[in-house]
């Protein structure tokens, strides 16, 4: 039984073509030969636009720096607040920037570089507004953070085995250096103790401590493993 | 036995992030065999296999950073098929298992949830699956060979890889290229899909296909462009997008050289801009066959695989929570994903059996589903000198069935219709 307007067999007691709905009545490979062109293309020059870009930002960076400057020196005659925006720009700049102009970004490296920068950049502010916390407050937080990230991104780079060990104490460290830095905030600005860094050293500890006790039972770190890969 | 779980391949991630409520990515195959199937031994059939393929009888789970499968405790219930297949498996389902196992008179059909495999693992498995059957019910022995596998040994390593990590190259490719025609029409009522198979012998269609010089794929692609074109001409409400293109996915196990019981494919699209001017049939069939020829030399794919795979590497996108990830997902998916092509056309290719098998099946059925923002399909796969070729839609619509099967009876190809038409 064929559809008289398509043309195609239907189906044994089809009562309408599906089709159209009308009612049913009753490479070759090349042989090696010499090239008469030299086989050796021009390269196009590597990461041209990636340096253009970074060019650019560096360009800008500068630019409200020593617009900071000019406007400060002109207006007040001294360095002033601008010294701090432009060291601060440069501080953005080798957090930022510097890492880009490299091919690989090695954090051993930059890490050290960007907390020292900083502690740098807070000891010239410190100078400058003539107060003294730097000593007692910001380099320890400074130095304090600065191993703290180095720790966790050499973790997370170099180190295979008993990961999840050393990931519970790094936990259980960030929470200790919580009770640290208020530490140091009440030696320095006579702020009182255990306001706010308690909380977050009983909540970083709790985690790392379920964390360290995971390591070592292997179907709790194989759940874990399941749901928080990445 | 201890519940094992496994990442998401390449391919696979991008499913159960674009998913909604009434639509997902499923697949079918179905083989029909010469008598009325027994569901209880189906039921045997499918528990005897659980512990020779784990990566098929998986549920999807929720992760913190990424989807991912365990392997389930039972196979799932034989089911009686239903009056339209590929009905989306829900969230809730898909937390079960996320493959169907489903029989009707003579068929037994298996529709997977696309993050679990492609049509070929998925046609291995179903081969499997029958073959047990048959062991079970006639008393067959089907000895071991091409993708019939002996149910009592241990799974390979190798069928649950993650392949494309294998053969990513170093550079990657563009993803750029022009948005694609989609076709419309008025949605069916609920989730009611369409399907029209169109049963021809396959040396009809390899000789037009031959006569042009171009592979069978290329050539129905270059038969299904005509009738889409024919369809744009004649749709008032075309829009802008002027690309005729058919996404055709391409089994990369023959291209690297690897086997994986995983989602292995990747799509490419190849058509042409019809407002360049006018096209013979001769010349689409060139420009498909060679657009198709160009796409899947390995160098490319491979290039094309790095740029997924760099993807799933980078440490910014991995750290990432999985809510935030599967909104940049979809916004890919919707963006270089389906507006890239008109309409799939996956060609299983012929199935082969061993002769054991070989008397006591019918035929082979291979049916996608349609697409999110496109509703028509088309699956072919040929077996014992028949190529089937499934067209589904998710519209009342049929002209672009109409166009395409009577476009092959003016060219003399004899074509019987099959329809679920309710």
């Amino acid at each position: 039984m064929y559809c008289v307007y398509c043309g195609v067999r239907l189906q044994e007691g089809a009562a309408e073509c599906p089709l159209c709905h009308t009612k049913v009545q009753v490479p070759v490979k090349r042989q090696a030969e010499e090239s008469p062109y030299s086989e050796k293309y021009p390269q196009p020059e590597k990461h041209s636009g990636k340096y253009l870009v970074l060019g650019l930002v560096t360009i800008i960076f500068v630019a409200v720096a020593l617009s900071c400057i000019i406007f400060c020196l002109k207006s007040r005659g001294e360095v002033g607040w601008s010294g701090i925006a432009a060291l601060g720009m440069a501080l953005g700049w080798i957090w930022l920037v510097l890492p880009l102009l490299f091919s690989r970004w090695k954090p051993m490296i930059f890490l050290p570089i960007d907390f020292a920068c900083l502690g740098g950049y807070l000891l010239y502010i410190c100078v400058n507004t003539g107060g003294h916390w730097f000593l007692s407050f910001a380099f320890p937080v400074t130095m304090i953070a600065g191993i703290l990230t180095l720790a966790g991104v050499a973790m997370m780079r170099y180190i295979v085995q008993g990961r999840l060990r050393l990931m519970s104490l790094l936990v259980i460290a960030i929470g200790l250096s919580f009770m640290l830095i208020e530490f140091f905030q009440h030696i320095t600005f006579r702020t009182p103790m255990f306001v706010w860094s308690l909380y977050c050293m009983i909540a970083f500890c709790l985690i790392g401590l379920f964390l360290f006790v995971a390591s070592f039972i292997p179907s709790l770190r194989a759940t874990l493993r399941k749901v928080f890969f990445f | 036995m201890k519940k094992q779980w496994y990442r998401l391949d390449n391919a696979a991630l991008i499913f159960p992030a674009v998913m909604r409520k009434n639509w997902n990515n499923v697949f079918r195959v179905s083989v029909t065999l010469k008598d009325k199937v027994d569901p209880e031994i189906l039921s045997r059939a499918a528990e005897d296999l659980r512990p020779r393929f784990p990566t098929v009888y998986v549920r999807l789970k929720t992760g913190f950073f990424w989807y991912y499968l365990e392997t389930v405790g039972e196979a799932p219930a034989v089911e009686e098929d239903y009056a339209w297949p590929l009905t989306p498996m829900t969230r809730r389902k898909l937390k079960k298992c996320c493959i169907r196992i489903l029989y009707y008179q003579n068929r037994i059909a298996v529709e997977y949830f696309h993050s679990v495999t492609d049509g070929t693992g998925g046609m291995a498995f179903l081969q499997n699956l029958a073959a047990r059957y048959l062991t079970l019910k006639e008393g067959v022995s089907i000895p071991p060979e091409g993708n019939i596998v002996d149910p009592a040994e241990a799974p390979k390593e190798a069928e649950a890889r993650d392949c494309f990590q294998l053969c990513a190259a170093k550079a990657t490719v563009s993803r750029a290229e022009a948005n694609a025609y989609h076709t419309r029409g008025n949605p069916e009522e609920g989730l009611f899909r369409h399907i029209v198979t169109g049963i021809i012998p396959t040396g009809a269609l390899l000789e037009r296909a031959h006569a042009e010089g171009v592979t069978l794929t290329a050539w129905l692609s270059a038969v299904m462009a005509e009738a889409l074109l024919a369809r744009k001409k004649a749709d008032p409400l075309a829009g802008k997008r002027s690309h005729i293109k058919i996404t055709v996915p391409v089994n990369l196990r023959k291209t690297f050289g690897l086997n994986t019981l995983r989602n292995f494919t990747l799509a490419v699209n190849i058509g042409f801009d019809p407002r360049l001017g006018d096209y013979s049939h001769s010349e689409i069939c060139r420009l498909m066959h060679h657009q198709l020829a160009a796409e899947i030399i390995p160098q490319k794919m491979a290039g094309r695989v790095a740029t997924n795979v760099d993807l799933q590497r980078s440490l910014l996108l991995r750290l990432v929570p999985l809510p935030l990830k599967t909104l940049a997902m979809r916004l890919v998916y919707a963006l270089s994903g389906e507006s890239k092509g008109s309409l799939n056309i996956s060609n299983m290719g012929v199935v082969r059996l061993p002769e054991a098998m070989t008397p006591y099946v019918e035929r082979f059925d291979f049916i996608i589903g349609v697409q999110y923002s496109y509703p028509n399909n088309c699956s072919v796969v040929s077996w014992q000198g028949k190529t089937y070729i499934s067209m589904i839609r998710g519209i009342r619509d049929s002209e672009l069935e109409r166009l395409f099967f009577s476009s092959l009876v003016e060219m003399g190809i004899p074509v019987d219709i099959e329809s679920n038409r309710r």
